[in-house]
């Protein structure tokens, strides 16, 4: 019954999300087809928003919009009058998921090791020269970061190309510069957690044993610590593989992150809709995934209203 | 790096040898007869909105477009328009009608003949309402064009007509003076029927794009790069000596100057500022006039701009030179009329001959100030306000004339500025005092430029509408003598700078930095650099 329940809150909060997204959108001043270059003549800006529905009245604009939702066609964009949202994102999605997951795996496996090292040598040295990384990988921007990283790889030593896309060289400088972020707050979140889990009962009877260190740490210190990670990896998750500006920009990957930002400057309107109605979904559908595995995870947590 | 030298030394050699063996696989490794490998990599920015000449409006996608395509007319290494797709074209007496004839060896990429059909169709297909194509204005020269674009007539009352195979019939509302300029622009090329009307995606993938010009799109790898091929079809296939160009899609500045540093682009365009420093004195810097205006329009209906004598004084106070020299640095032209330089006329530039329309005169411009405020019965003037689009350089040379207003006039100016769709739609309505705008003309001919101020001109903002400014260019578009045409355009330009209700504040430029190994290339003061002669020497 939970499970059917949090399916169709999926569903709704999509749809309060696209008609959000919709009454805000229309409430930017501005035209889609406004432009100081080539002024059209009025009876072409008519043909033009005939084109796009844009020359009835707003509810039935979304009206149309939310039918043409339901089948998945997002329209076509304005600013590409040739190609259609469905393709932009179809385009794009691959080299953001790539760049995305390849972060993620960086900042994830990294990450732990750090947190877990800092926590295991609490309060010592390496307890806190793994903390200071982790803030400076929080404070450094990755626009700083980015440009350094083509200075020193791409330009001087000449091992990896500075931009573009195509190999997997173009993969690595975007991904490291993606990924220090995400990896430090993974780092701290893991050490915390691996603190809290250390001071536990279970780890004191575990060592009672006389376990050895290796299966003390991963087996009962790193599989509970790491379900704090989880919450957290989700949101991390969905905006990493949908594509980040700054870095797309930088690296020229063809990636779909350009499109959140671009779109709204250029009040193209169905890449505006299509692009968050496409944000949320998979972020909705990723923290639903994410609830229902905790169940396998933690057989603490139970699958009930109650517990939700 | 030695190492890596020999490593593709020993590749070179392993694949010629591999070569060899396949037979004649020579001619695809892409290399000439010096052994150049005829291959390019320039930039090209951002994803050209739409390849469908029908329905392209900006630059970028134009870049390519006019690589792969060709209309009747295109332009020779220096600009000028001369003959292309079609062989020969008959005026006929009291100039409305064209009839050209299409050259017998114009072919499409897929082997067919390009047709008189084929413009027909595409024309017509820029008109049709449903198509919704922006720049079918572009096509209003043409008779029944508008009234059909606009609903109000039919598609057989357009006056184009493929008589023949070969033969388009083109018939105009009225001579114009400039129709061989128009027609190498984009939206005039032809497009295949079978294909677009097959297809409504024919556009967008190299599988099923079929074009007519000197290269071939044979790559899309959307926001990545497009690739282009010679194509062997063209009818002056000999002239293009490379092989093949790529188009990457890169925009952030930075970047793109690294990858040119490091090999990685052949060409780029659009320098950052801190770049041109440290370029200038280099041979592969190139400055190139781009044909058009960065200026401030007033909003003559508004107080304080309603009075001439006002607006003059606000011209007459700006140093444009020091705008240019130490703010944007970029090799731009002061400007002192409408028109940029760059348009050939009998008598010579057109800029030249119209010479300056104004001197900047702080004392000059103090005395009209003065005398504005008298004619008007003002006291003091009331706040004005200057409107910009957000971004750094609008900023940094809006804040200079902010300066230079209150020092020379004693006026605190208020700078605001919106994001360019906010600033425009701002604009529009007319609630604005002053503002920044931009217009870069799509061809080169100062027609183009003045219609900017015409007074039913959708882009004239300012309010300003002039019957003598009007009956002039009008007069303009009907003379069929040169020499009196660019001369009623000079009067024209005389009238309006009297008025003055803008202030005209440089000429465009653009700068690039292009490979050693690069030569012939076609730089134009309103397109991007074309690549029909381009060559690899090293």
């Amino acid at each position: 019954m939970y499970f059917v329940k949090r399916f169709l809150a999926m569903f709704l909060t999509v749809w309060i999300i696209a008609t959000l997204t919709f009454i805000v959108m229309k409430f930017i001043p501005g035209d889609p087809f406004a432009t100081d270059a080539d002024v059209f003549p009025e009876e072409v800006l008519e043909n033009l928003r005939a084109a796009y529905n844009l020359d009835k009245p707003v509810p039935v604009q979304y009206f149309l919009y939310m039918k043409d939702l339901v089948t998945f066609d997002l329209g076509t964009s304005i600013v590409s009058n040739t190609r259609s949202v469905n393709q932009i994102i179809g385009d794009g999605l691959p080299a953001s998921a790539i760049l995305g997951l390849l972060s993620m795996a960086i900042a994830i496996f990294f990450g732990v090791i750090l947190g877990v090292i800092a926590a295991l040598n609490h309060n010592k040295a390496i307890d806190h020269i793994s903390m200071v990384i982790a803030i400076i990988g929080i404070s450094i921007p990755n626009f700083i970061l980015a440009p350094l990283l083509i200075k020193y790889f791409a330009v001087d030593w000449r091992i990896l190309p500075v931009a573009s896309w195509g190999t997997w060289q173009h993969t690595i400088l975007p991904a490291l510069a993606l990924s220090t972020t995400p990896l430090a707050v993974v780092a701290r979140y893991m050490r915390s957690s691996m603190l809290d889990v250390m001071n536990q009962n279970y780890m004191k009877t575990a060592e009672a044993k006389g376990l050895s260190t290796y299966r003390l740490v991963v087996q009962h210190g790193i599989r509970n610590a790491i379900l704090p990670i989880i919450t957290f990896i989700g949101p991390l998750f969905v905006s990493l593989i949908t594509g980040t500006f700054v870095i797309e920009k930088i690296f020229a990957i063809p990636g779909m992150g350009r499109y959140f930002v671009d779109s709204i400057f250029n009040r193209d309107y169905p890449v505006i809709m299509g692009t968050t109605v496409f944000y949320s979904l998979i972020l909705v559908v990723t923290l639903f995934l994410i609830d229902m595995s905790y169940r396998f995870i933690d057989p603490r947590i139970k699958l009930t209203s109650k517990g939700g | 790096m030695k190492k890596w030298m020999l490593l593709f030394i020993l590749l070179l050699s392993v694949s010629t040898v591999l070569g060899a063996c396949g037979g004649d696989k020579e001619g695809e490794m892409g290399e000439d007869g010096k052994g150049v490998n005829q291959e390019i990599t320039l930039n090209i920015k951002t994803e050209p909105p739409s390849l469908d000449p029908g329905l392209s409006t900006d630059t970028t996608s134009a870049w390519v477009l006019d690589h792969v395509f060709e209309g009747l007319y295109t332009t020779d290494e220096d600009g000028n328009p001369i003959l292309g797709a079609a062989e020969s074209v008959d005026v006929s007496e009291g100039g409305a009608v064209h009839t050209f004839t299409i050259r017998d060896d114009a072919n499409w990429t897929d082997g067919t003949p390009v047709t008189a059909a084929d413009f027909e169709y595409a024309w017509k297909r820029v008109l049709n309402p449903e198509v919704g194509s922006r720049f079918a204005f572009y096509l209003y020269y043409i008779k029944g064009a508008e009234e059909y674009n606009t609903g109000n007539g039919t598609v057989e009352e357009v006056g184009v007509e493929a008589v023949d195979e070969k033969t388009l019939k083109v018939t105009l509302n009225a001579p114009l003076g400039y129709f061989d300029k128009l027609l190498t622009m984009w939206t005039y090329y032809p497009v295949k029927k079978e294909l677009v009307e097959g297809n409504k995606d024919w556009s967008t993938d190299p599988e099923t794009y079929i074009s007519n010009g000197p290269f071939k799109m044979t790559k899309w790898a959307h926001d990545s790069e497009i690739v282009i091929e010679k194509n062997k079809d063209y009818y002056d296939e000999s002239t293009v000596k490379l092989n093949k160009v790529t188009f990457k899609m890169v925009n952030e500045a930075t970047t793109f100057y690294q990858m040119y540093k490091t090999g990685e682009l052949d060409l780029i365009s659009t320098l950052p500022t801190d770049v041109l420093e440290a370029e200038r004195d280099s041979d592969e810097y190139l400055v190139v006039p781009r044909y058009g205006t960065y200026m401030y329009i007033f909003n003559v209906t508004k107080e304080p701009f309603t009075n001439a004598k006002v607006r003059k004084a606000f011209s007459l106070s700006v140093n444009r030179d020091l705008v240019v020299d130490n703010i944007n640095k970029a090799g731009e032209i002061p400007a002192y009329g409408m028109v940029p330089p760059g348009v050939a006329t009998p008598d010579g530039d057109f800029r030249e001959v119209g010479g300056k329309h104004f001197e900047e005169d702080a004392d000059e411009a103090k005395k009209l100030l003065a005398e504005g405020m008298k004619e008007e019965g003002w006291d003091t003037l009331p706040q004005v306000e200057l409107l910009y689009t957000t971004s750094e350089g609008n900023k940094k040379i809006a804040e200079a004339v902010q300066e230079m207003i209150k020092k020379n006039l004693d006026i605190d100016l208020k700078l605001v500025n919106q994001e360019s769709k906010t600033q425009l739609a701002t604009v529009n309505q007319g609630n604005f005092q002053m503002s920044r705008m931009g217009w870069v003309g799509t061809f080169v001919d100062p027609v183009i430029n003045l219609d900017y101020f015409l007074g039913g001109s959708p882009n004239n903002r300012t309010g300003w509408v002039n019957d003598e400014y009007d009956s002039l260019l009008e007069q303009s578009k009907i003379e069929q003598d040169d020499k009196k045409r660019y001369d009623l355009l000079h009067q024209a330009e005389a009238v309006l700078m009297e008025d003055m209700p803008f202030i005209p504040m440089y000429y465009n430029s653009n700068t690039y930095l292009t490979s050693p190994k690069l030569e012939n290339v076609a730089y134009y003061v309103n397109r991007q650099p074309f690549l029909k002669w381009a060559e690899k020497v090293k």
